[in-house]
């Protein structure tokens, strides 16, 4: 390999076929004399402009497409030179960090010898050693190219907001659950809104035996094992159902909140008593048919129970996490748009609440294809408010351009696995940790279950790993119709 | 067809035509290429290009050429006919500090039922000196032809003569191949039937022209260029208004001796597209006969720009592209140790942009 050109931050090398570079390899360009290296990443690949290379085609198709026939003796064997220089490729790397002293430098203005310069593959250990991408609480993510293992450290997503994203059937819940049984094996707290049922089997191997996981996996289905008794929420929480989930103006809030109070008061906070209180209410009766209709929606969820046997207290299983660590599943499979809001309302401002009074330390919350169950304004209080409090948010998506650009902006860690579609690229590339060109070049040719590997967890030095495979029961499995005969 | 007698066998190391004909030049041109390289090991060079066709340096104008205005009407004849060309081209690929390093190459191409075949010989590489020059352009010329020619031989080329030289004995190689293989076909040359020259000894051309004619071949000899002119206009720039294809008849053209000329010289233009080149027709061959071949090479091969494709591919095949010097280049590197070196052009060196650089002076 030969260094070529330089333009911005983007190296030009020229690498020869049986240097066998692919996209999204590390170089390391040391210039000895200077004592210093830089660590660049093949972004593309492309063919190296070599003279005569048309001429050389063209007068091979002189018939109208149909290869000419023949027989070259060549005694000196030239040929095989021939197509060594022809298969020449041109590398297109991006400078990823200087290197001096086996130290990472921050200075990015020196340029190496063109001349004196060599220029080597560096295998992923030894980059990961380099940029100290270690800890005490590592995460298998899968192996690279080079038959290594890519190791992250979970400590490297605290506190952190990740994205989750690629094309449908790439692997992108497959890597969820992996982040989340690492998680909960070093005793965190996982919630996680479940929208198609894949995750309540956390707790089984493929063949339907419990792991050792299985008792930290507690899946709450609304409605069924999860229903929530009035006399268990904050007056905050409700409002926030009734208000951003039920969208209830604000006029009618103020009623709400009067009769709460007074049902609390007299300590008969249920559903039937709430109904009557709303019925029997001096109020306009705009303002009453409001109340009602929003009465009704709450009703007709199946979420809220006056038997407090039957309520599940989420309280009692983030409890359980607090001390074990443990994955709190939120199944919103079966659950209509508006049923999910209340759901989501209720449970983030459970956690909120919790978090607040310091009941709970952190979470990490997965939120899976977030836009349908987020209220707008949720989305900033995410990446604001309550990543302070303690929420750390992974958004898993294959609709890129469904999660906000302050959320790319902010976003910490990026998991992307394949897209084709140039939108799509378009809205990871805004991520501030992310270069476009990198985005765009690599992820493209992602095969399924490769995964590039973008951020903190990464010291930003973008990599490409194949998940691992984890012994974990299936679900979530779309239905087919051809199924059985097939 | 006879074509056919070109059998290849593979051989671990080298792959020659067998055994029909004698291929003692193409292995002393093997020979004298490794052995001149192995000469230039560990000895650095300086990269210059200069891709030579084979071109005809005799074209001295004689007065007496006239050419008949009248045009020889021709109808193309589909009858199935073997056309087969030849064409060499040598390229200099740069120079050492006691020489110069050229390659060589040659090609012969086929149109047999509508398809076109060829055979590449070469590269071959040669480092040449003036040590070197004279022991292997002798070798080559005595390998093939007749020492007779050797002995006759007047003076060695210079150093600047030799990649022409050189290319111009495999080039005549070829074409005596391909009359001693072709049958009833149609041969084309590129260049005229001029002979007498240094490189182009009368007897060898007779020879070439005297075993096509056993074989029953015409050999058609095209000249991309001429300087032959009629009262001061190139004979090719005369053409009257007449519906192409048509051959103009030459009259009156001698040469002084020693160079003579085999061919009887035309202006042919074949079709719409206004060019037409000097083309050449073996002169033992009786005139009927010649216009028959004309208008058998118009019915089996395509004519593009009024030049016959078999040619124009024997041309194109055996032309250097610069993805193929830079291989060469490599090769001399690797396996003979040469150091690449860029010395400065002294050109722009002394006269910055109004220096045109050595390649153009």
């Amino acid at each position: 390999m030969k260094l070529y050109k330089k333009e911005g931050n983007i190296l030009q090398i020229l690498s020869f076929p049986n240097e066998n570079v692919e996209k999204g390899d590390y170089l390391l360009v040391e210039d000895a004399d200077a004592g210093k290296a830089l660590i660049v990443q093949v972004i593309d690949v492309q063919f190296a402009c070599i003279p005569g290379v048309l001429e050389e085609l063209l007068r091979t198709l002189p018939d109208g497409g149909e290869p000419i026939q023949g027989e070259d003796i060549d005694p000196l064997e030239i040929a095989p030179h021939i197509t060594y220089i022809q298969d020449a490729s041109l590398l297109i790397c991006k400078i990823r960090a200087p290197l001096e002293n086996e130290m990472l430098s921050p200075s990015s203005s020196w340029l190496p010898s063109r001349s004196q310069s060599t220029i080597k593959k560096l295998q992923i250990p030894m980059l990961l050693k380099l940029a100290k991408v270690d800890g005490k609480l590592p995460i298998i993510l899968g192996g690279t190219k080079d038959s290594s293992l890519l190791t992250i450290d979970a400590s490297a997503l605290d506190g952190r907001l990740n994205i989750i994203t690629g094309k449908k059937e790439t692997g992108k819940s497959h890597l969820s659950k992996l982040l989340i049984v690492s998680l909960v094996g070093y005793k965190a707290t996982v919630v996680i809104f479940d929208l198609n049922g894949e995750y309540s089997s956390l707790g089984m191997t493929a063949d339907g035996k419990r792991n050792m996981h299985y008792d930290k996996i507690h899946a709450l289905t609304p409605s069924q094992n999860f229903k929530v008794a009035l006399e268990q929420l904050h007056l905050n929480v409700i409002l926030g159902i009734l208000s951003h989930a039920l969208h209830l103006p604000g006029t009618s809030v103020r009623e709400f909140r009067r009769i709460w109070k007074t049902l609390k008061e007299k300590n008969t906070l249920t559903l039937h008593e709430l109904g009557e209180a709303i019925r029997n209410w001096n109020c306009n009766q705009h303002v009453r048919d409001a109340l009602f209709s929003r009465f009704h929606a709450l009703v007709n969820s199946g979420f809220f129970t006056d038997n407090a046997a039957e309520a599940t207290l989420l309280e009692e299983c983030l409890l359980k996490a607090k001390e074990h660590g443990g994955a709190i599943v939120i199944n919103l499979r079966n659950t209509s748009a508006i049923d999910r809001q209340i759901v989501v309302e209720y449970v983030l401002g459970k956690l909120v609440d919790s978090l607040t009074s310091w009941k709970l330390k952190a979470v990490f919350l997965f939120a899976e294809e977030a836009h349908l169950y987020l209220r707008d304004t949720y989305w900033d209080d995410i990446v604001t408010r309550m990543r302070h409090l303690g929420i750390f948010t992974t958004f898993i998506t294959n609709q890129p351009d469904t999660i906000r650009e302050n959320i790319y902006r902010q976003a910490d860690n990026i998991f992307l696995f394949n897209f084709t579609n140039e939108h799509d690229l378009d809205a990871v590339s805004r991520a501030a940790r992310v270069d476009a060109e990198t985005v765009r070049s690599i992820a493209r040719d992602l095969p399924p279950h490769h995964c590039l590997t973008l951020g903190k967890v990464v010291r930003d030095f973008p990599m490409v790993a194949r998940v691992r495979a984890i012994d974990l029961k299936t679900m979530g499995e779309t239905r087919l119709f051809f199924k059985d005969t097939n | 067809m006879v074509i056919g007698q070109y059998t290849i066998t593979t051989t671990p190391k080298y792959n020659f035509p067998q055994p029909t004909i004698d291929t003692t030049l193409p292995q002393r041109f093997l020979e004298q290429s490794i052995h001149s390289l192995k000469q230039v090991r560990n000895q650095s060079f300086q990269l210059n290009q200069q891709n030579l066709q084979q071109t005809s340096t005799f074209d001295d104008n004689p007065t007496t050429l006239q050419l008949k205005r009248q045009p020889l009407p021709l109808t193309p004849r589909t009858q199935e006919t073997l056309i087969a060309a030849v064409d060499t081209s040598t390229i200099k690929i740069g120079e050492t500090s006691k020489g110069i390093i050229i390659a060589i190459r040659g090609a012969t191409i086929w149109k047999q039922n509508r398809n076109y075949r060829y055979t590449r010989l070469g590269p071959f590489i040669f480092h040449i000196t003036e040590e070197n020059k004279k022991e292997v352009y002798n070798t080559l010329e005595t390998a093939y032809f007749n020492i007779q020619y050797a002995s006759n031989h007047q003076a060695t080329p210079n150093l600047l003569q030799m990649p022409t030289r050189l290319a111009s004995l495999l080039e005549r190689w070829l074409q005596a191949m391909l009359a001693k293989t072709v049958s009833q076909g149609i041969i084309l040359f590129d260049g005229s039937l001029t002979s007498g020259t240094i490189d182009t000894p009368v007897q060898r051309m007779k020879e070439i022209l005297n075993t096509a004619r056993r074989n029953k071949n015409i050999v058609l000899a095209f000249s991309k260029m001429t300087t032959l002119r009629v009262n001061g206009y190139l004979i090719t720039d005369l053409l009257p208004e007449h519906e192409p294809p048509y051959l103009l008849e030459t009259t009156g053209l001698q040469f002084k001796p020693p160079t003579v000329l085999l061919g009887d010289v035309y202006v042919a233009r074949l079709n719409k597209a206004n060019y037409a080149f000097r083309l050449d027709i073996d002169r033992e061959i009786p005139i009927q006969h010649r216009m028959e071949a004309v208008e058998k090479l118009l019915g089996n091969d395509l004519y593009m720009q009024s030049y016959p494709e078999t040619l124009r591919l024997a041309h194109i095949l055996c032309t250097f592209t610069a993805n193929e010097v830079l291989a060469m280049q490599h090769f001399i590197t690797r396996k003979h140790g040469i150091q690449i070196i860029n010395r400065p052009d002294m050109h722009r060196l002394l006269f910055g942009p109004f220096g045109k650089g050595e390649s153009y002076s």
